[in-house]
C-alpha cells in the first residue's frame, strides 16, 4: 500500500505531461519532416505509418497508465455534464433518473460502476433496444472532470408477445400465460400488456395492465391491472369463484409490496351438489383491501437453496370501503425457511414452517363465518420446497386434500355428475393453518446427473387446519391441534429447470384422518419458484 | 351439517312485514305452514340473481327451485309434503294455477321491476349487496325482465295494458272462484292457495299504493280479506317452531349496518388524503393511512357501537393531529428510511 496522506496525481496532469511530450514529438516530427522533405520521397510513407504506430503506442500507454493507477488507487474524477441522445419519445426525467448515481460519484471507479448498474436499470425498462454510456473529456477550463454521454436507441418495435410459465404470489398452482406488451407508449416507459394465463387448478384468467416503473414524482413502480379470473374448484369443494377485480401496486421494493384490490367476487354452484356450508357462502361479495408484504430471501437459491434463509410476512386487510356491505377480514400469514449446507455432495438440509389465520372483522367476528375462497388450504402438485408464501404445499396429499369436510347433496339413485366426487364430500378449508417440512437434498455420484442438475431428495412434512370462526375456537385447544397433525416422509428425485422445478417422489403417508385425500404412493409435483 | 333432522327453507329476506318479501319464496313458505310442516327458515342475501333459491334441504337432502317443477313439486314427489292429492285432477284446479302462474306471476314481475321505480325490488333483493354490484344486478334484471316479457320501446304501452288487463281478468275470476270459502278449492290449502297468496301478499305489502296491479286486487275485497284472514291464521299465529317475527326491518342475520359516524369519518379521511397527495409526497401521506387503517381495524372489533365510535373518532382526530405537528420532509424522510431496511 502507498503512503495514505501521499495523493495520486490527478489524470489530467498525466495529460498535460503527455501534451508535452506530444509537442516534443511534434516539434522532433516537424525537424523530422522538414528533414524528411530534404530527403528521397521514397521513404515518406513508411514514416507516416511509423507515426501513426507511434502515436498507438502512446495511446496504449496512456490508457495502461490509467488501468495501473485504478487498480492501485482512486483516481478521483467528477462529472461536469450527463449527456442523454437518443431519445425522441421517451421523457429525459425517466432516464435521468436512472443517472444520478453517475452525477454524484467523485472517481473514475465510481463513475464506472455507476455507469454499469445505470446501463442495466435502462435495459430493464424495455424501451430501449440498446443502450451505450461513454465518458467524454469534460471542458479543458475544468480540469478533473468528464462528461457522461448517454446514447439510447429507443426499441423499434414497441409491441412484444410472450408464452411461459409463472408462479404468482396470488396464484394457487403454477400457470401457463401468454402475453402481448405494447412498450413506452406515453415516453414512461410504461409497459402495456395483454394476458391470457391457465393454471394446473383450472383457473383461467383474462388481464390487462399497465406498469410505470418511474411516474412523475413517485420513486417506486406504479401498476395498475384489471382482470377477470374464473376458478373451479368444483371437484373439491363444489363451488366455483369469477372475480372481476382492479389492483394497484402502491409500492414495491426488494423486500416491501403494498398493493390494494378492489374485486367483484361471485360463488356458484353449478352442480347444486354442495354441501350446505358451501351453499351459504355462494352469492356475491364486494372485496376492497390492501396488501402488505414483507419479503426477505437470503437463500443462494430459489429453485434447490443450500444455504441460507427467508422469511415472508403477508398481511391483507379487507372491507376498505365506506359500504359497511363489503366483504371484512383480517389475513396473515408467516413463511420461515432456512437451508443448511453439509459440504459432501452437495448435501443441504431445508427447514420450513409456515402459518397462516384468517379472522372476519366486525361486530361478533368469531361467530360469523368466514370468506371461503379466502381460507387455508392444504395439499397440491406444488413443492413446500418452491413454494414461499404462506401455508399451502404438503407433500402425498392431493389438491384441497385435508382439513375440515363436508357431505354433499345426495341424489336420488345414480349420479352422473362427472364433477363429483366419489368420496361425496366438501373440503371447507380453515381458519387456522400451520405446516412444516424437512427436506434434506444430495446430488448423486454420477456426473451427468450433476451437470444437468438432477439430485435427489428425503423430505417429511406435517400440517393441519382447524376452523376458528362460527364460535369453533371454543373446541379448539393446542394439545388437539397437535394430535390432528397430518404427516407424510418419502423421497424422490428432483429435475430442475429453467422454469420450473419437477418432483417425481415416493410418499408414504404416516398420519391421515376422515375424508382427506392423500395416499402413499408415486406423485409428481410441478413448481415454478 | 350432519345429522340435522329439521328442514331449512333458505329464502330471500324478510322485509315489509312479510316473512320473505320475494314472491318466488314466499309460496313456498305458505305451503308449508299450510301443511304445519316443521321448519326453520335461513336466509340468503348474497345472491339475489339465483334461480336456486328458495330451497329447501335437510342434511344431505335438497330440493332446489330450479329442478323439478319446483320446490313444492319436489316435496310432493318425494313424498314429504303433499296438499295437492285430491285436488290435482281437477280441470279447474290445474287452469287456475297456469293463471296465477302465468299471467299474475308477470303482472307482479312487471309491476315490480317496471312498473314502480324498483325502490322495492332494491330492498327486496339487493340491501345487503355492496352498492356497485346491487346497481349493476339491478339494472340487468331490469334488461332480463324486459326480454322475458317481451317489451320493447315500440310495444311497452300496449304491453302494459295487456298484462294489467289480464291480471284484472284474473283477480275476477278468482274473486268469483273464492267467493265466500275458506280456499280456493274444496275448502282446503294446496299449492294454488299457496302461489296465489304469495302474489297477493307482495302485492298489498311491497307495492307502493300508487301501483296499479295493488289498485285492481284492492277492488276485490273477499281477495284481501281473504289474505288477512290467512296472515292471521297461519303466518303471525306462529304455529310452527322457529318461525322469525317480520317487520319492515332487514333481515337480521346479516348485520351489516354500522353507524353513519363510519361514512362521514371514512369520507372526511378522503378528502384529507386527497389533499394531502397533492400538497406533498406520497410518503408523506403513509403514516396518516396507516394509522387511520389501525384504528378502522381496532374499533371494528368492539361490541359497542357508542364506545367505537369514540375510540375511532379519537383515534382518527389523534392520527391527524400528529401528523399535522410533522413537518412534511421529516415525515417522507422517515417513511423513506423506514421503507429502505432490509
Amino acid at each position: 500500500m502507498g503512503n495514505p496522506d501521499e495523493k495520486p496525481d490527478p489524470i489530467i496532469s498525466d495529460y498535460e505531461i503527455e501534451e508535452e511530450e506530444d509537442d516534443d514529438e511534434e516539434d522532433l516530427e516537424e525537424e523530422e519532416d522538414d528533414d524528411e522533405l530534404e530527403d528521397d520521397s521514397d521513404v515518406a510513407a513508411p514514416k507516416v505509418r511509423g507515426n501513426r504506430e507511434a502515436e498507438v503506442r502512446a495511446a496504449k500507454a496512456k490508457m495502461d497508465n490509467l488501468f495501473r493507477r485504478m487498480r492501485t488507487g482512486t483516481v478521483p474524477l467528477r462529472v461536469h455534464n450527463v449527456i442523454v441522445k437518443g431519445n425522441t419519445k421517451t421523457k429525459e426525467q425517466l432516464i435521468e433518473a436512472e443517472l444520478e448515481a453517475i452525477r454524484n460519484a467523485s472517481s473514475m471507479q465510481e463513475i464506472i460502476e455507476a455507469a454499469s448498474v445505470a446501463n442495466f436499470r435502462l435495459r430493464e425498462l424495455e424501451c430501449f433496444d440498446s443502450v451505450n454510456i461513454t465518458l467524454d473529456a469534460g471542458p479543458p477550463e475544468l480540469p478533473g472532470t468528464t462528461n457522461v454521454i448517454v446514447e439510447v436507441v429507443e426499441a423499434k418495435r414497441p409491441f412484444t408477445g410472450q408464452i411461459g410459465t409463472f408462479t404468482k404470489g396470488e396464484a394457487k398452482s403454477s400457470t401457463v400465460e401468454g402475453s402481448v406488451k405494447y412498450r413506452n407508449l406515453f415516453g414512461y416507459g410504461d409497459i402495456w400488456d395483454g394476458t391470457l394465463a391457465y393454471g394446473f387448478d383450472r383457473s383461467a384468467e383474462v388481464s390487462a395492465g399497465v406498469y410505470f416503473p418511474r411516474f412523475e414524482r413517485l420513486v417506486t413502480p406504479v401498476m395498475a391491472r384489471v382482470s377477470l379470473l374464473s376458478q373451479d374448484w368444483l371437484k373439491f369443494s363444489s363451488y366455483k369463484e369469477r372475480s372481476l377485480g382492479l389492483s394497484l401496486g402502491l409500492f414495491s421494493s426488494t423486500h416491501h409490496d403494498l398493493a390494494y384490490n378492489f374485486a367483484w367476487r361471485t360463488l356458484t354452484d353449478p352442480s347444486q351438489m354442495s354441501s350446505m356450508s358451501i351453499r351459504r357462502q355462494l352469492g356475491h361479495n364486494l372485496l376492497s383491501s390492501l396488501k402488505y408484504t414483507f419479503k426477505f430471501d437470503k437463500r443462494n437459491s430459489t429453485v434447490r437453496p443450500t444455504r441460507g434463509h427467508a422469511f415472508v410476512s403477508t398481511t391483507q386487510v379487507s372491507g376498505l370501503t365506506p359500504d359497511s356491505r363489503s366483504l371484512r377480514f383480517l389475513r396473515q400469514e408467516f413463511d420461515l425457511r432456512y437451508a443448511v449446507p453439509f459440504g459432501f455432495y452437495h448435501t443441504a438440509l431445508n427447514f420450513g414452517v409456515s402459518s397462516g389465520v384468517l379472522v372476519p372483522l366486525g361486530r361478533g367476528f368469531l361467530s360469523m363465518s368466514s370468506s371461503l375462497p379466502e381460507r387455508f388450504f392444504l395439499g397440491g402438485n406444488l413443492s413446500p420446497v418452491c413454494t414461499l408464501g404462506g401455508p399451502s404445499a404438503l407433500w402425498g396429499f392431493k389438491t384441497r386434500g385435508m382439513g375440515p369436510t363436508e357431505s354433499r347433496r345426495q341424489m336420488r339413485g345414480n349420479s352422473n355428475d362427472e364433477n363429483a366426487d366419489p368420496t361425496g364430500v366438501d373440503f371447507l378449508g380453515g381458519d387456522l393453518a400451520v405446516s412444516a417440512f424437512a427436506d434434506l437434498s444430495f446430488d448423486f455420484p454420477l456426473k451427468f446427473f450433476k451437470e444437468k442438475g438432477i439430485h435427489g431428495h428425503l423430505f417429511a412434512c406435517a400440517g393441519n387446519i382447524a376452523k376458528l370462526t362460527e364460535n369453533e375456537y371454543r373446541n379448539l385447544s393446542l394439545p388437539k391441534f397437535l394430535e390432528s397433525f397430518r404427516s407424510s416422509v418419502g423421497a424422490g428425485i428432483v429435475l430442475p429447470t429453467n422454469l420450473f422445478r419437477l418432483e417425481v417422489n415416493y410418499c408414504y403417508i404416516l398420519k391421515k384422518f376422515g375424508h382427506d385425500n392423500g395416499k402413499s404412493g408415486f406423485q409428481i409435483s410441478i413448481s415454478a419458484p | 351439517m350432519e345429522g340435522v333432522a329439521e328442514f331449512n327453507l333458505v329464502a330471500r329476506k324478510p322485509c315489509f312485514g312479510l316473512p320473505t318479501a320475494c314472491p318466488t319464496c314466499l309460496p313456498v313458505y305458505l305451503y308449508l305452514k299450510f301443511a304445519h310442516f316443521p321448519f326453520h327458515v335461513a336466509f340468503n342475501s348474497l345472491y339475489p340473481d339465483s334461480d336456486q333459491i328458495p330451497y329447501v334441504e335437510n342434511g344431505t337432502y335438497m330440493a332446489y327451485n330450479n329442478e323439478n317443477g319446483g320446490v313444492i313439486e319436489r316435496l310432493k314427489e318425494d313424498g314429504i309434503v303433499d296438499l295437492d292429492s285430491q285436488v290435482n285432477s281437477q280441470p279447474e284446479w290445474i287452469s287456475t294455477k297456469a293463471m296465477i302462474s302465468s299471467w299474475l306471476a308477470d303482472a307482479l314481475l312487471y309491476e315490480l321491476w317496471l312498473g314502480s321505480d324498483g325502490s322495492s325490488a332494491c330492498k327486496i333483493y339487493y340491501s345487503d349487496l355492496a352498492w356497485p354490484i346491487g346497481k349493476f344486478l339491478f339494472l340487468q334484471q331490469v334488461r332480463t325482465v324486459k326480454q322475458q316479457l317481451g317489451i320493447t320501446k315500440d310495444n311497452s304501452e300496449w304491453r302494459e295494458e295487456e298484462i294489467y288487463g289480464r291480471a284484472n281478468i284474473a283477480y275476477k275470476a278468482l274473486s268469483t272462484r273464492l267467493g265466500e270459502h275458506d280456499f280456493l278449492f274444496d275448502n282446503r290449502p294446496s299449492s294454488v292457495d299457496a302461489f296465489f297468496l304469495g302474489h297477493v301478499f307482495v302485492t298489498l305489502q311491497v307495492l307502493p299504493e300508487t301501483s296499479v296491479l295493488r289498485s285492481k286486487l284492492i277492488e276485490n275485497g273477499n281477495l284481501v280479506r281473504f289474505a288477512d284472514r290467512v296472515k292471521i291464521e297461519f303466518i303471525e299465529a306462529g304455529s310452527s317452531s322457529s318461525v322469525p317475527q317480520f317487520h319492515s326491518d332487514p333481515s337480521s342475520s346479516t348485520p351489516r349496518r354500522v353507524p353513519s359516524n363510519w361514512s362521514k369519518i371514512f369520507k372526511l379521511h378522503l378528502y384529507l388524503i386527497f389533499i394531502n397527495w397533492y400538497l406533498f409526497d406520497f410518503f408523506a401521506i403513509a403514516k396518516p393511512v396507516v394509522l387511520c387503517l389501525v384504528a378502522i381495524v381496532i374499533c371494528s372489533c368492539f361490541r359497542s357501537p357508542g364506545l367505537k365510535c369514540q375510540l375511532g373518532i379519537m383515534a382518527n382526530y389523534g392520527s391527524w393531529f400528529g401528523c399535522l405537528l410533522i413537518i412534511n420532509d421529516w415525515s417522507s424522510a422517515k417513511c423513506m428510511d423506514f421503507l429502505k431496511m432490509p
